[in-house]
């Protein structure tokens, strides 16, 4: 064979080689982090979901029947911050003050999701 | 064992670099049918095979002597099992992989016997092996220190382009050598001509790579170094210092050659061109090995932590510093006529450079010159220095670490540097020396590494005590953190409620904090996202201006502000206490609180404070009151609003002090 063809097959093969590399496992890393990237931050849509719950209450708001809570990381839905969530039914706030340290069942399919159960924990 | 280890990376890196530069200079040269020439070609393809195979088995050399490292076991260098694992699970192992294919594809493409006879067969064939052994080569950058930066890219592609020219330069002076030898012997006349064109077309060569070597090794520097404390007072530092210093001869012998010899090489032959060419030969040979000795100190440093990585140990008792020229006019008037000094001799240097006549007075001149302006300018700017002053320190500027310190601080430091810090302590007035008064602006200009080191190992002539030995590492930088705070105290006194544009230095210590069962967080996950209003209150008084702030947290909020409020009590029921109404939205931190209060208190002590601090973790503003609604609401947001509209002023300090 003429050195010519020799050195260019070799160099075909190299780059096949390369290309089939990333094709096979390039490719496929990039798109199982991609997965686990939506997986983390999106949420599980349309199904119905219980989370418990940690946090305190910082405002009660009767009227709507709303509790404001600063609460920890819920998983799959939304990080820890404050915010307000809806009580199932009025004994949910009539059962908690400002400034209760609480633990509490959260349900629904996001967004809409509701307090369905609350207990102080100190 | 890593004795031995370095001595494998050598050597693998010397005959890879070997590998590139005897395919490159055979390129070089060129294809010919003189026998001369067909014979060293002929020894050179010998010698890549040769380099291709103890490439192969050092290579195996340092993949074992690093399993064994890895796995801390000697035994673990000849196990199957960790062998795999180290290939198959660590970025250097894949590196490995691909490095040590390349050469065996190289080592098969050299073993098959080709007809080269035609030009582009010759061309393909040489050109391929040049490739494979480059490839083999630039890859390696993949598995070395660059990879471990953020945007490992860019540092990889540097470190390829310094392999690749190192590969091309200093692995071809060995083949040019012996081709030189062979030319300048009695019957190789035939291979004279083609002798002389390679050294020319090398030289070139020789001169872009080291040009390129230059520029990328600086870069590389640039961030794997960083500072001058890292290259004096670090191993890796040191080693590149080195390598600097063999980097000076092996130029000179080039610049020799390329001046001298190369010139010579097309005088008459008998009496000037042969000569020449044995004598070039014989310098070149010289400037090879040196070169290989260089790799040696290249491959030491592929196996040291990078300088930025390193605590720096300062080699010297003295550093150069601006600092010790404020307040001193007379040392400041000396070391600006030094300077002036200076930049005479660095003009008369370059223009020693340029002229051609009488540039050899002119050069004397010029060091005569630089040799007096740096003993004029140098000894003003030079202060005390200890081999901790670069250090930094191992516990964060953080509120916890300075109210630990605070306790150190009383129990230790307070007898004679007084309460406050201000060197008025019962026992100070004993001592040969009075006590420093900590508070004063020149505290702030040591670097915390000068404070870790007289707190270590004392001030004997001032008679400060060593604390090295009572104190634990962590508990003297505590010491430091405090004495910092209370420093920036001090200069804080006169900072008010309304934001200085442009002027942002007094650093927010970090602290964690809670609210309630939900998890801690910390005052520097703000940075670059949020400013803080940082409020420390005081209840019942402060009650008015929290609900004017719980009233204006909406607005403020949308402006980018998070409120944190801080109870100076640090209750732990402090949500509680504040009661259902008004709607308290904001953070009212319920674990952490006490460590935050003290540390802020240090800067303002008022029953209400609040600490305006930027995006960057720098505090801008600070009013001190008695927790009474603010008159005119909107004055703070005009405050956010001048922040919101600055441009980011200072880099976003460190997380330790210095």
């Amino acid at each position: 064979m003429r050195a010519w063809k020799a050195a260019a097959l070799l160099n075909l093969a190299l780059v096949l080689g390369v290309g089939w590399g990333y094709l096979f496992w390039g490719l496929r890393t990039a798109r199982l982090e991609q997965e686990l990237a939506g997986a983390r931050t999106t949420a599980v849509a349309g199904v119905e979901r219980v989370w418990q719950i940690s946090g305190v209450v910082r405002a009660v708001v009767p009227e709507i029947n709303v509790l404001v809570i600063t609460h920890e990381d819920i998983p799959g839905y939304m990080p820890a911050m404050t915010m307000g969530f809806r009580a199932s039914s009025p004994k949910i706030h009539e059962a908690v003050a400002v400034g209760d340290a609480v633990r509490f069942t959260l349900q629904g399919v996001p967004p809409n999701v509701t307090i369905t159960a609350i207990e102080k924990t100190r | 064992m890593i004795g031995l280890e370095i001595l494998a990376r050598w050597a693998h890196l010397a005959l890879s670099v070997l590998l590139v530069g005897t395919a490159v200079s055979i390129l070089l040269a060129g294809r010919s049918d003189r026998p001369t020439v067909l014979a060293w070609e002929a020894r050179m393809l010998d010698a890549c095979r040769a380099l291709v195979v103890f490439a192969f088995v050092t290579g195996i050399a340092v993949l074992m002597l690093q399993t064994a490292l890895l796995e801390g076991r000697h035994a673990a260098a000849l196990e199957p099992v960790a062998l795999r694992r180290v290939l198959l699970e660590t970025r250097g192992g894949s590196v490995w992989l691909v490095r040590h294919g390349l050469l065996l594809l190289l080592g098969a493409f050299l073993a098959v016997p080709l007809d080269v006879r035609r030009r582009v067969d010759w061309r393909a064939a040489r050109g391929e092996t040049a490739l494979l052994g480059a490839a083999a080569l630039g890859v390696g950058a993949a598995a070395g220190h660059a990879a471990a930066l953020p945007g490992a890219l860019t540092a990889i592609a540097v470190d390829a382009v310094h392999a690749l020219a190192a590969g091309a330069w200093v692995g071809g002076l060995l083949p040019l050598t012996l081709l030189l030898r062979r030319a300048a012997s009695e019957d190789g006349a035939d291979a004279r001509p083609l002798a002389v064109l390679t050294a020319r077309r090398f030289s070139r060569l020789a001169l872009l790579c080291v040009v390129t070597l230059g520029a990328s090794g600086t870069l590389a520097s640039l961030t794997q170094v960083g500072s001058v404390a890292g290259l004096v007072g670090t191993t890796y530092g040191r080693l590149l210092l080195g390598k600097l210093a063999l980097l000076a001869p092996i130029l000179a012998l080039a610049a020799l050659n390329r001046r001298r010899h190369l010139p010579a090489l097309g005088g008459e032959a008998a009496r000037v061109g042969r000569p020449a060419m044995r004598r070039l030969a014989w310098f070149v040979g010289g400037e090879a090995l040196l070169a290989l000795t260089v790799l040696g100190f290249a491959a030491a440093m592929g196996f040291t932590p990078p300088a930025a990585h390193a605590e720096p140990d300062w080699p010297f008792g003295f550093r150069l510093s601006l600092e010790g020229l404020t307040d001193a006019p007379g040392r400041a008037a000396r070391a600006l006529a030094g300077s002036q000094v200076l930049v005479l001799g660095a003009v008369a240097v370059l223009t020693a450079l340029v002229v051609r006549r009488w540039w050899l007075p002119l050069l004397g001149g010029a060091l005569v010159l630089l040799a007096a302006g740096g003993v004029i300018a140098l000894p003003p700017l030079a202060i005390d220095a200890y081999p901790t002053t670069y250090v930094r320190s191992s516990v964060p500027y953080q509120a916890a670490s300075i109210v630990a310190g605070a306790a150190r601080y009383g129990e230790h430091c307070a007898r004679c540097h007084g309460a406050t810090g201000a060197g008025d302590g019962p026992d100070g007035l004993r001592l040969p020396r009075p006590p420093a008064d900590l508070r004063a602006p020149h505290t702030a200009q040591h670097t915390a590494g000068d404070l870790f080191w007289w707190i270590t190992t004392g001030i004997p002539r001032a008679g400060m005590p060593a604390f090295g030995a009572t104190l634990g590492v962590e508990e003297r930088w505590d010491a430091i953190n405090y004495v910092r705070a209370r420093s920036a105290a001090q200069a804080a006194r006169d900072m008010g409620p309304r934001v200085e544009p442009g002027r942002a230095w007094l650093v927010a210590p970090d602290f964690a904090y809670a609210v309630g069962p939900t998890p801690a967080r910390t005052l520097r996950e703000y940075r670059g996202r949020r400013i803080v209003l940082l409020t420390l209150y005081t209840l019942p008084g402060s009650r008015p201006r929290l609900a004017q702030l719980a009233d204006l947290y909406g607005a403020v909020a949308a402006l980018g502000v998070e409120v944190i409020a801080v109870p100076t009590d640090a209750a732990s029921d402090a949500l509680r206490r504040l009661g259902a109404a008004p709607r308290i939205l904001f953070p009212v931190v319920t674990e952490g609180a006490a460590d935050v209060v003290a540390a802020y208190r240090m800067l303002a002590a008022a029953a209400h404070v609040e600490l305006l601090i930027d995006r960057q973790g720098y505090i801008r503003a600070i009013s001190r009151g008695d927790g009474r609604a603010d008159a005119e609401p909107n004055a703070l947001l005009a405050e956010v609003q001048e922040l919101n509209a600055e441009r980011v002023l200072a880099p976003a300090p460190e997380e330790h002090v210095h």
